[in-house]
């Protein structure tokens, strides 16, 4: 919940805001440090269930204490990527992986208690992007206090956006110039967020908690594409409104924070729709993953692997399951067959109305396909496939 | 092209009106009149007031 609890509200965002801005500059990073520490343990503890989760909260101590050792071109900034995705690995994938590997055996050695760090999924991202910025020169060291404020802030702490420590640093060390003007529009998108999730979100639930193997059995075929495409309306309202509210947070300290998503559901091609959905994630994902494997400097077939690659990534990231691993190469295969055909065929420089509304039309039905693989398991997407297309 | 302006036109006012542009776009009405901001504050707030009872978790934050 988070965002939509009066907690959140009264016992965090208000009064950290307001001592940031209140506390002198030298002081401004330890209360978004001790802003986030009470807040990571107080919804790990409430959300969670316990106090081992709330303990969780030494992963970013720990983190933040070898962050001290990166230095640009210092192997020792490997050790801050690998621990990262090690700890993602143990907490995220770890029962899908025994599942995997020992599927044949009696006796499998699943993690019975396992539970996943609240925004662990998101903060990974943030500690790889330090580690590997440091060892690139890319961005300087920061003191302790700004590099756990960076990690510990908590309006992008559970699911993002996903901050780079270059944009941020500079904003929490500036002059806070408009106080009012900065509220006016942080309340103003927080409440529009909450609107979102509540009066659209929310009520699409009514539409997409049919999406099961029972439902679709027996449901009329024309009733279908209205329950994927209500499922498509969800995701996109319910994680722009989340996206909304976080910024709208960030806004209150007068942080700004990159934006999410830019009307992605208005694109003309799945490449677009990509640059302009979960937009953050997509930049870590070209920054992290795409460019290092070769990026677009290599033979086309290689780019087209980069692509499937990249998206591949993306898929088992969101989750562990076969399904999210379709849905990424669902993606990946849609990218890289549109760079294909752009290659055969360049865009023209005025395409007509008719052909672009073609093009919006053929990205829509290939985003909002895809989100069968994200909302249900294999079997279930497949029946689902075989009543939509075969009756 | 009308059509192209007037929908881009519109995308910048909500934009405007839900917070994530600073500036409105040029004939935006009322765009600094506090009385409008307070109305347009109260039906979100009626709004989320009407149909919080039934809130769920985010998608994205058992990711």
């Amino acid at each position: 919940m988070i965002f939509n609890t009066w907690a959140y509200y009264l016992f965090f965002l208000i009064p950290s805001a307001v001592l940031f801005r209140l506390a002198p500059r030298r002081l401004r990073p330890w209360v978004i440090v001790v802003g986030g520490s009470l807040f990571f343990v107080f919804f790990s503890y409430t959300t969670l269930g316990g106090l081992i989760p709330a303990l969780c909260l030494g992963i970013f101590l720990w983190e933040s204490l070898t962050s001290r050792f990166y230095k640009p071109k210092s192997w020792f900034c490997w050790v801050g990527v690998v621990q990262a995705i090690i700890l993602l690995f143990v907490f995220k994938y770890w029962n899908f992986f025994v599942g995997m590997v020992w599927f044949q055996a009696t006796e499998k050695p699943y993690w019975a208690h396992a539970f996943l760090p609240l925004g662990i999924s998101f903060f990974t991202f943030e500690f790889i992007h330090y580690a590997v910025d440091r060892k690139q020169s890319k961005t300087e060291a920061g003191t302790l206090g700004e590099y756990l404020a960076f990690i510990l802030f908590f309006p992008t702490m559970v699911a993002g956006p996903i901050k780079r420590y270059q944009q941020f640093l500079p904003k929490l060390r500036a002059d806070l110039a408009d106080w009012w003007y900065d509220w006016h529009r942080g309340i103003t998108r927080i409440l529009c967020g909450l609107a979102k999730k509540f009066a659209i979100a929310d009520l699409l639930t009514a539409y997409t908690n049919h999406l099961n193997v029972a439902d679709i059995a027996v449901a009329n075929r024309a009733i279908l594409p209205v329950w994927l495409l209500a499922y498509g309306m969800k995701i996109y309202t319910d994680f722009s409104a989340y996206s909304d509210i976080a910024i709208g947070s960030a806004r209150l300290f007068g942080i700004p924070i990159p934006e999410n998503f830019d009307w992605p559901y208005l694109q003309t091609n799945i490449a677009q729709f990509w640059r302009h959905w979960h937009i953050s994630l997509t930049s870590w994902l070209m920054d992290y993953v795409y460019i290092p494997l070769g990026g677009s400097r290599v033979s086309p077939s290689r780019v087209y692997l980069n692509v499937i690659t990249t998206m591949l990534v993306s898929g088992i990231w969101h989750g562990a399951g076969v399904n999210f691993v379709l849905w990424g190469l669902w993606h990946g295969v849609s990218l890289a067959v549109h760079r294909a055909y752009r290659r055969l065929r360049p865009l023209p420089e005025n395409p007509s109305p008719a052909s672009q509304f073609a093009s919006w039309l053929l990205t829509f039905a290939v985003a909002n396909l895809g989100w069968a693989f994200f909302c249900m398991d294999v079997h279930t997407a497949l029946f689902f496939f075989r009543r939509l297309f075969w009756g | 092209m009308t059509t192209m302006k007037l929908l881009t036109w519109l995308t910048q006012s909500l934009e405007f009106l839900g917070g994530s542009r600073d500036n409105p776009p040029a004939g935006l009405p009322a765009a600094a009149n506090p009385v409008l901001w307070g109305v347009w504050w109260g039906a979100l707030c009626l709004l989320i007031y009407v149909f919080c009872g039934q809130s769920s978790k985010f998608i994205y934050i058992d990711f």
